[in-house]
């Protein structure tokens, strides 16, 4: 990747992507969380992805969408630990596919920053109108949570985890602020991101320096006083706290949060893939093989970390009424990696893993460019994929134990039909 | 113009070879990349519920295609997971209705992940023992589905649109049926739709037709083998529905609507145009471009979600518009509205257009990666077809043949109607719909 400072805070990345079909432009703006912008920046992204100054009508900005061949445009909200990454993408077909000979490339990088830089704004506010819209859909979709069971039960775990810690602020908002979202407030939130937030402008397969152009005439309207992004942070270690919810559901959700109680350093970000994999996030993980496999307790059952937290989640689907048991054997496994014998064969059925999957992130587009974002969001240096290898095949035991021995449990969420069966 | 179609032609390019013992191979090197995946897969799904091997008719418990995949990963001499890892390979395998296939993708040792995998299906073995665990194991993923809202109203839509086939019943079966499983019915399923005659391997990325042949020889592919006869037994439905429609409960925020019109099932060879042509149909009537989905995005009648796709499979062809509404029924007129509408005033050219561009736009990022340029040949050989042909049917369709087919399709009297309320909303409600009184 070549990555090129252009203005405090602003960057231009650029990534080989001679051998897709399709090319991407990307802009991101990351800025610190914060809990009274929370509502307003959820809803900011549906107005911004319903139309732009350029295309008011979202109608037509979906037709011009499908004239580009079914160009995909991307607007969201991303957690980053206790920052927020407003993101507007573009990915389409390159110009040698289109059929009528179109300057297609052009069309995405003035649409991304059209999106991103010019939103449709009547007397200068957004338009009362859309927002009244989005705002409905955000509430529709607040509502709809509890429909994915999984997933609301992971949420509830990280809210009960994160508490009022700017890491727990809500990346959709929150059901009760909806409705008071202003024009005004969104103004408010929109004109702050573009001032303090880290920009990130990635190309891939587009020309460069027509993006710089761009992105320089966009920023010159635009008063900036930029913020360093929030460091990495951690959650205190606390008692495990058990939380059980009922519902009219078949399977029950458990879900484990842990915290390492410390900042995860660069150094160790290998021995943290190494140690989830051997925990509970392959096929050949002890989550998997024992408890999932052996003992039937879980369908699924898998580990994942997150670096800038310092957390790790366990998350399953469980018999309800062997939601005890499956506690239990998910801290017995963590338990008998951190102090029992790991085997060389499952030590390097794991590593193999890993690095098949660290050789295949070139090659899709997506993967390749989240890869370097994930690089660059985290702070410090920037590793390539191959450096990436390197510093696994290096990996010992003892690293991937030391890892894990920093976790313990603090909260324990469990979504089931039945009544009093986790006590 | 030219250069494009040339460019095209070289995009959607692959090497086929078929094999003495009848296995089609397809292969799509993809210079640049790094890594290969593998598709190996049996034209056996879940809606093969009865037919014919060698004169000898078989009837299966809902749920068999599936749990014999789950069951392909055992063997004498361990399972096919640990024999991945010890390639690096990462492996999968999925079952939909109409066929079932094992897959991988891998960077490095690709020759011995190909081992396995031609391995893993070439010497099924199944006891009651193992088979009486996997029960428990499928037992749970069943129960995970059941508490999933748009997975529960596929299944409630064709249950109520289709009588007799097999697509009504869940493709993982239920606890009771797939508690008639054994190791018989299991052997009965391999001996007619594992046989190499009956399957595809197709592979794309950092490979070549050679090394894929070799792997074939390996594993004793590339010698004659024999080929039962198979017969599928399928039972004629009318198109009118079976039932108007349905309604039950679950723990959700607002209520879910779903509307599925039965089609004449596709004829082998206009299948693709056939599933091209219900793509588009769904799109034009309310895709994100439509005035419908305008008025009922803008107005807060459905989510975001809402939206219509096909379902094509022997003897079978439907369309289903599914989503979230606080007013299902009102949703449901203004769709039956639009359909009129577009059936008597015809498809907008400048929508048909847009839709094809929308169409031929995914077709590319389809072959963009490893995964999804040997899915497309897998797919494309079960429709006896080509990924470039597809392309050709889709630039060669026009908007009368799609104002045509409107005529016959996506008619009142041939939909059913779901409606899954909020647990607490309606259970008095539970049971079938009644047909509209019009």
């Amino acid at each position: 990747m070549k990555r090129a400072n252009l203005a405090p805070g602003v960057y231009l990345n650029t990534l080989d992507a001679e051998k897709f079909n399709r090319c991407r432009v990307t802009i991101r703006f990351q800025y610190p969380a914060r809990r009274e912008d929370a509502t307003a920046g959820a809803v900011l992204p549906l107005v911004l992805e319903r139309c732009c100054a350029d295309h008011p009508d979202m109608t037509l900005l979906s037709r011009l969408l499908e004239k580009l061949y079914g160009a995909d445009l991307t607007v969201d909200n991303t957690v980053n630990g206790a920052n927020r990454v407003l993101t507007v993408s573009v990915t389409g077909i390159k110009d040698r596919f289109a059929l009528q000979g179109e300057d297609l490339t052009t069309e995405y990088a003035d649409l991304v920053f059209g999106v991103a830089f010019r939103p449709y704004l009547v007397d200068g506010q957004f338009d009362a109108e859309g927002v009244a819209i989005e705002k409905g859909k955000l509430r529709q979709q607040l509502q709809a949570e509890v429909n994915d069971k999984r997933l609301y039960c992971v949420r509830q775990a990280r809210r009960k985890f994160f508490g009022d810690s700017p890491a727990g602020v809500e990346r959709d908002g929150y059901l009760a602020e909806v409705d008071a979202v202003t024009c005004e407030d969104l103004m408010a939130v929109y004109r702050r991101i573009l001032a303090e937030s880290t920009i990130d402008v990635t190309v891939m397969g587009a020309d460069e320096g027509k993006v710089a152009g761009l992105l320089s005439e966009s920023l010159a309207g635009v008063e900036r006083c930029w913020e360093d992004p929030q460091p990495a942070t951690f959650m205190p270690r606390q008692e495990a706290a058990h939380h059980v919810e009922n519902m009219d559901m078949v399977q029950a959700k458990l879900c484990l949060m842990f915290t390492a109680g410390q900042c995860t350093g660069a150094e160790e970000i290998a021995a943290c893939r190494l140690a989830m994999a051997l925990y509970g996030g392959s096929v050949t993980s002890r989550l998997f093989l024992n408890v999932r496999e052996k003992q039937s307790l879980c369908y699924y059952c898998a580990s994942s970390y997150t670096s800038v937290t310092g957390s790790m989640v366990v998350d399953s689907g469980v018999e309800p009424a062997n939601a005890k048991k499956a506690e239990a054997a998910i801290l017995h496994e963590l338990a008998e990696l951190c102090s029992g014998p790991i085997t060389d064969e499952e030590m390097e059925d794991c590593r193999r893993g890993i690095l098949s999957s660290l050789e295949s992130v070139e090659d899709s587009l997506s993967t390749l460019e989240g890869w370097y974002y994930s690089e660059i969001a985290r702070g410090g240096p920037v590793s390539t994929p191959a450096q990436a290898r390197a510093a696994l095949e290096q990996v010992t035991k003892e690293q991937v134990r030391e890892v894990l021995r920093r976790f313990t449990l603090s909260v324990s969420y469990l979504l089931t039909p039945e009544v009093d069966c986790h006590a | 113009m030219h250069n494009t179609q040339e460019i095209l032609r070289q995009t959607a390019a692959f090497e086929k070879t078929v094999l003495p013992s009848g296995l089609t191979v397809l292969v799509r090197p993809m210079p640049g990349y790094g890594s290969v995946h593998a598709e190996y897969a049996t034209r056996f799904g879940s809606i093969d519920r009865e037919f014919t091997v060698d004169g000898k008719t078989v009837k299966l418990p809902a749920g068999v295609a599936h749990f014999l995949e789950h069951k392909m990963f055992e063997s004498e001499d361990g399972d096919a997971f640990s024999k991945y890892a010890k390639t690096g390979a990462n492996a999968n395998a999925f079952t939909s209705f109409d066929q079932t296939c094992y897959i991988f993708t891998a960077t490095r040792n690709v020759d011995e992940s190909m081992d396995v995998l031609l391995g893993m299906v070439s010497s099924p073995y199944f006891t009651a023992e193992t088979i009486q665990k996997e029960q428990g194991i499928i037992g749970q993923e069943i129960r995970m589905y059941d508490d999933n809202v748009d997975w529960r109203m596929l299944f409630a839509l064709c249950d109520c649109l289709y009588e007799y086939h097999p697509i009504r019943s869940d493709i993982a079966g239920t606890v009771e049926s797939i508690a008639e499983i054994t190791p018989e019915m299991l052997y009965a399923c391999t001996d007619a739709f594992y046989s190499p005659a009956n399957m595809v391997l197709a592979v794309a990325g950092d490979t070549t037709m050679a090394q894929v042949l070799a792997a074939c020889a390996r594993a004793g592919l590339d010698k004659p083998r024999a080929m039962p006869a198979v017969q599928r037994v399928q039972r004629p439905e009318e198109l009118t529905p079976f039932k108007p429609g349905c309604q039950f409960t679950m723990s959700i925020a607002k209520p879910c609507i779903g509307v599925g019109f039965k089609e004449k099932p596709l004829a082998s060879e206009d299948r693709v145009k056939g599933e091209i042509l219900c793509d588009l149909l769904s799109e034009v009537i309310c895709g994100g471009m439509t005035p419908l989905y305008r008025k009922l995005y803008d107005e807060g009648l459905v989510n975001p979600g809402f939206g219509g796709e096909y379902l094509a499979v022997d003897g079978c062809c439907c369309l289903l518009f599914t989503g979230e509404s606080e007013q299902p029924e009102l949703v449901r007129s203004l769709l039956l509205e639009e359909i009129a509408r577009v059936r008597r005033e015809g498809v907008d050219e400048e929508l048909f257009t847009l839709c094809k561009n929308q169409m031929y736009g995914e077709m590319l990022e389809t072959l963009e990666s490893v995964t999804g340029a040997a899915s497309s040949l897998v797919t494309s050989h079960m429709r006896g077809t080509t990924i470039a042909e597809s392309i050709g049917t889709l630039a060669a369709l026009t908007k009368q043949e799609v104002d045509e087919a409107l005529q016959t399709m996506l008619l009142e009297e041939h939909s059913a109607t779901v409606l899954i309320l909020p647990a607490g909303d309606g259970e008095e409600l539970e049971g079938e719909l009644e047909q509209d009184e019009e």
